[in-house]
């Protein structure tokens, strides 16, 4: 494993400085969606501007998950009006591919798919989505993979990594469709302590780009250090949003608070 | 222990010592296999007994008593043995046997034109050879170019007499792909670059965009097509209608075409059966079910007796083919099954991954989802071509000529009546050594795939 | 913050062009199952109109009237009564009567083979291990038509003439027109040995629920399986003889040239019976064997860490797990015992398909209705078994996460 990352805890130091412009990019008006009988969404509403940073915090089956998997459509919401980039996400195919054109996802687990190389998991979806000719896709692939420190791994098999490898091969891989906005669903869960870093710390030098993102994580660290705006969910609701400042010092929701003791007592 | 808690103290290891003698070598072995305790004891004793016996008759039956050479089965059960007595049952009467064997292999398939046979065997050997040469690339494309035209240039070659216009077109497609891929294995390996780079190449097209050389090489493509097409109009072979053919040659026939049609069709119903839409996902769960319940042999009656009734008069389809289209059927339920097993171990995270991505249905099934099930499912496909095998025996019983019907027609041929055993035992063995040796093959794919991807 | 202007929820590149309604998730669907339906139906249509037009050439007509009418023909063996006079309905019932026959102890005999053989498969004895193993092999690489051939031509159809006969065992006979067997005749009383045996059944079921209950309350343990042997078994038997012992047998004695008396089956019955036996045996012994080894070694480790005996281990572990992953590949091999037991036709033994898909269709010509009704029988067992085992894997899934 390249020991390239972290000496320093990239979520401690200093608040990377923000470039949130007044532009929405994304808009949930209302949103709800039910699992069967269980009500996972309740009345959604959320604004998020170009180059805005959001954590999503909040305990499992809280419905953080499912929010931001809405926003691309791997879920399908009942009600409600998600807009990205002034499209609406409805039974449109045509809006559905330019969202997903246009949204990044990274998950829990990354994904990558084992029977293609590094290289060809990042040319993949630029080739036969964007039609880009082999060549230019693989120079494009290259230079997020040096992004993200590891283009000696190009040809290797997603099985010879490890996770914390594979997590930031996942991330230039979506980095190769250049998006506008990044959905982070729990990216560094899945992997082991050492390994952690690394992969946020990539997640910070991307924030310093001006990148939109939403990231679900409970990395409180990585919050304080870049999110301009932390959402604690429980139960399907927004129960409280705040700046990281206000939210960790000053929680006005005492569930918020029970939260926030439970994963900061130890 | 106290001298350890020293700083000075060095750790010497102990000198390793043998083992006590009756755990290792021939007679560790022996207490650990064969005589663990008196019940163990029993066993190989009775164990020995068996396969003593056996061996003793099978000896006695297959080579000490058997007789090579007779002109008719009363020859044999006449022979004496050298101890003065007569064979009768006691030995095997391989000359019968021997004297049928083309008819075994190649049915009442003319004997001057059995060369078109091992023809097409040799073609499809050759054909799927590149799977086992680790220089070729583009193995997918090159087994699938054989499992969708090799059907057409083999019925075009053991058919022989005129070719209706399409079978040409198809079989001259065969022929040219066949060629493209031997092209391919040949600048491989002798120049280390697949056919296709180097017709860019010697085009000159090399430095051009890349969505031109697709139109160069289709170009090339269509020259080699025209040869084929050529070469083969300029065939002369002697007609050969399907009731001749026979013998192992049309089991291998029957269940070969009824295999590689059954990969595409069973992975359409599979997709179907997984689909959203209701009207599609009914339609293929109902075929997949309504021919996985019933006996093949009764969809072998269904197609002699009905499908006569379904199609124009004029149509008149023969037998043949009407066996074949049961078969595939058949094979495509069972098939649909394996494959909708191999889809189902795919993490949905694949799926959602490659749509985060952007990719369509289509997209994420061939490039994502697709290449992974499929190295999945290659030993239950090999499991299930071995089942189909064996299965296509069934064709006997409604009277084509395989293996099986041959062998037990030979015990009906006068010279040769009451001729049952021998050639139950020779076809009998026939299946085993292709079917186990399939097995295998499979239990040593299964091992690698297990390997899993990764650490190669 | 700029908000997004509402009340256009379909600002983006939909509803723009009157043709936007194709890219639509929920219009496709509809589109390609109307299409998939239509074509469809177009080809049910081409086949009925074909066959319509077929059947009025040779001047025939569909409906099952012909159900009704004498089948005319002989039926070697069955097991429900049959006389050429009755219906061809009658024949499909005589027809499904010896399928299911000739089924049901082929399940019975090849699932106590498989087990024995899929033990000994595992046994630590290398000869016993290997033996089975090569059994397995050979028998189930060879197909079950031509072990059904072998059996048939090879040894039953062999066999001396009755005034030779076989008789390893008095009243067990057999020779070239069959195997005879001693048959049952029970007298006035025997329904009260029928019913103790029944009793003793329920009374062990009962037992070992007791004793379940004994142990969880008391820790106290019974000693169920020989009590149990004693009310299935004893009491029976301790009511068969009080009352008399009300059974006779009637026994097969040769009369002039051919045995009468007893129970009978033909040759055929037993080549297919044997043929479907040891084929399905190995089908069987690897389902047994890979249950059996799919029960990871730590679960005996612990076990036997919790102080369990292995004879505990075994029943309280080692099989209930076993048979989570043994149950369900047997009983698809149950399934497919009912469906190869169809390939009786091949020796002339009278079960559905030779009955009624091969005689009465050849003779009525009824052909449509006939295989219908051969397939639905088919079918429905095949999904009744598999309902079976949909409620059985149910039942046993692991509760998890």
């Amino acid at each position: 494993m390249s020991m390239d990352t972290s000496s320093v805890d990239p979520t401690s130091g200093e608040y990377v400085a923000s470039t949130m412009s007044d532009e929405v990019v994304i808009e949930l008006v209302q949103v709800n969606k039910w699992y069967g009988e269980f009500h996972v969404l309740k009345d959604i509403a959320l604004s998020v501007n170009k180059g805005e940073r959001i954590v999503i915090c909040g305990p499992s089956g809280s419905g953080k998950s499912t929010l931001i998997r809405c926003i691309n459509r791997l879920e399908e919401h009942q009600a409600g009006d998600i807009l990205v980039n002034g499209t609406a996400l409805d039974t449109n195919v045509k809006n559905i591919d330019a969202i997903r054109r246009d949204v990044g996802m990274v998950f829990q687990s990354f994904n990558l798919f084992p029977h293609l190389t590094i290289l060809e998991n990042c040319t993949l979806a630029p080739i036969w989505v964007k039609g880009l000719p082999k060549a230019e896709a693989e120079k494009i692939a290259m230079q997020y993979l040096e992004r993200v420190k590891i283009p000696e791994q190009a040809a290797k098999y997603p099985g010879q990594l490890s996770g914390g490898q594979q997590q930031r091969v996942a991330i230039a891989r979506s980095l190769c469709m250049s998006p506008n906005i990044m959905l982070f669903d729990e990216p560094t869960s899945a992997l082991d302590p050492e390994m952690i870093s690394e992969v946020l710390d990539v997640m910070v030098g991307l924030a310093e780009t001006g990148m939109t993102m939403l990231v679900v994580t409970h990395e409180m660290g990585f919050a304080k250090k870049v999110a301009d705006r932390v959402i604690f969910m429980d139960q399907g609701e927004v129960v409280e949003q705040n700046t990281p400042d206000e939210f960790f010092n000053n929680p006005k929701s005492d569930r918020t608070k029970l939260f926030l003791s439970q994963i900061l007592a130890h | 222990m106290s001298d350890t808690t020293h700083s000075d103290a060095v750790f010497r290891p102990k000198p390793s010592l043998p083992p006590p003698p009756n755990t290792v070598g021939v007679v560790g072995w022996l207490r650990k296999n064969l005589f663990g305790g008196p019940i163990d004891t029993i066993f190989t004793v009775v164990g020995i007994w068996l396969i003593g016996t056996l061996l003793v008759t099978v000896y006695q039956y297959g080579i000490a008593n058997a007789v090579w050479e007779a002109n008719s089965y009363r020859e044999c059960l006449d022979t004496v043995l050298p101890n003065g007595e007569k064979v009768g049952h006691s030995g095997a009467c391989w000359a019968g046997v021997a004297v049928w064997m083309n008819q075994y292999i190649y049915g009442r398939y003319p004997d001057p034109e059995q060369w078109r046979v091992q023809l097409c065997l040799a073609i499809l050997v050759l054909w799927l050879m590149p799977f086992w040469l680790p220089r070729v690339t583009a193995k997918i494309q090159t087994g699938l170019s054989a499992v969708l035209t090799f059907p057409f240039l083999a019925a075009h070659i053991l058919l022989g007499g005129e070719a209706g216009s399409f079978l040409m077109l198809t079989s001259s497609l065969a022929l040219a792909l066949f060629v493209t891929v031997w092209l391919n294995v040949i600048t491989s390996y002798a120049m280390n670059k697949s056919v296709g780079k180097l017709v860019v190449e010697l085009t000159g097209m090399a430095d051009k965009d890349d969505r031109l050389h697709k139109w160069v090489l289709l170009a090339g493509f269509a020259v080699v097509f025209l040869g084929a097409l050529a070469y083969e109009s300029s065939w002369d072979l002697v007609a050969v209608p399907t009731t001749d053919w026979g013998g192992l040659f049309l089991t291998l026939c029957i269940s070969g075409i009824a295999i590689a049609s059954a990969i595409p069709s069973g992975v359409i119903l599979a997709l179907g059966r997984r689909s959203k839409m209701p009207v599609i996902r009914v339609f293929c769960t109902m075929w997949i079910e309504l021919f996985r319940s019933v006996p093949l042999i009764t969809i072998l009656f269904m197609a002699v007796t009905m499908m006569p009734l379904f199609l124009p008069v004029e149509l008149n389809p023969d037998k043949l083919v009407m066996v074949i289209v049961a078969v595939c059927i058949f094979a495509s339920a069972y098939m649909a099954e394996i494959v909708r097993g191999g889809l189902q171990a795919i993490p949905k995270g694949q799926y959602e991954a490659a749509q985060a991505l952007g990719l369509n249905y289509w997209k994420v099934t061939t490039f994502i989802v697709m290449p992974q099930a499929l190295k999945l499912m290659i030993p239950n496909i090999v499991g299930n071509f071995i089942g189909l095998l064996k299965d296509t025996t069934l064709v006997s019983i409604i009277g084509l000529y395989d293996i099986l019907l041959m062998a037990k027609a030979s015990g009906q041929d006068p010279n040769w009546l009451g001729l049952h055993a021998e050639p139950m035992l020779f076809a009998a063995g026939v299946f085993f050594i292709i079917c186990f040796a399939m097995s295998k093959y499979s239990q040593h794919l299964e091992r690698t795939i297990a390997g899993g991807y990764g650490r190669r | 913050m700029a908000v997004i202007e509402k009340g256009g929820s379909s600002s983006g590149s939909s509803g723009k062009s009157a043709l936007a309604f194709i890219n639509d998730e929920r219009f496709r669907s509809v589109f390609y199952q109307l299409l998939v339906g239509a074509i469809v139906l177009v080809a049910g249509y081409y086949l009925y109109a074909n066959t319509a037009a077929n059947l009025d050439a040779r001047g025939m007509e569909v409906g099952f009237g012909f159900l009704g009418s004498t089948a005319g023909f002989s039926i070697a063996w069955s097991l429900i009564p049959y006389t050429p006079g009755d219906t061809y309905f009658h024949v499909f019932l005589v027809g499904i009567g010896n399928t299911l026959l000739v089924a049901a102890i082929a399940i019975l005999t090849s699932t106590f083979l498989g087990f024995v053989m899929g033990v000994l498969r595992l046994s630590k004895n290398w000869l016993i291990r290997n033996i089975a193993a090569w059994y397995v092999e050979i028998l189930r690489n060879t197909p079950l038509l031509l072990q059904i051939l072998f059996w048939f031509l090879t040894v039953f159809a062999l066999l001396p003439s009755p005034r030779q006969s076989l008789e390893p065992m008095t009243g067990f006979v057999l020779n070239n027109r069959g195997f005879y067997f001693p048959s049952p005749q029970p007298g006035d009383l025997f329904f009260l040995t029928a019913g103790a045996f029944v009793i003793g059944i329920v009374g062990a079921f009962i037992l070992s629920k007791w004793a379940t209950k004994r142990l969880f309350d008391t820790g106290q343990k019974t000693p169920v399986f020989p009590i149990s042997l004693g009310l299935i078994f004893g009491f029976p038997l301790v009511v068969f003889l009080v009352t008399g012992a009300p059974l006779a047998f009637d026994l097969p004695t040769l009369q002039g040239f051919n045995f009468v008396g007893g129970g009978s089956v033909p040759p055929a019955f037993c080549a297919l019976l044997l043929a479907l036996t040891i084929y399905h045996s190995c089908f069987m012994a690897e389902a047994v064997r890979a249950g059996i080894l799919s029960v990871s070694h730590g679960q005996t480790e612990a076990s036997y860490s919790l102080g369990l005996k292995p004879s505990w281990t075994l029943r309280l572990v080692i099989i209930p797990q076993a048979m989570r992953a043994v149950v369900p590949p047997m009983i698809s091999n149950w399934m497919n015992v009912v469906k190869n037991s169809s390939l009786a036709i091949a020796i002339g033994f009278p079960d559905l398909v030779a009955v009624f898909m091969q005689t009465s269709l050849n003779q009525s010509g009824h052909a449509i209705e006939i295989v219908a009704m051969v397939m639905l029988f088919y079918m429905t067992v095949s999904l009744s078994i598999s309902l079976a085992l949909n409620q059985y894997n149910k039942s046993v899934q692991l509760k998890e996460r």
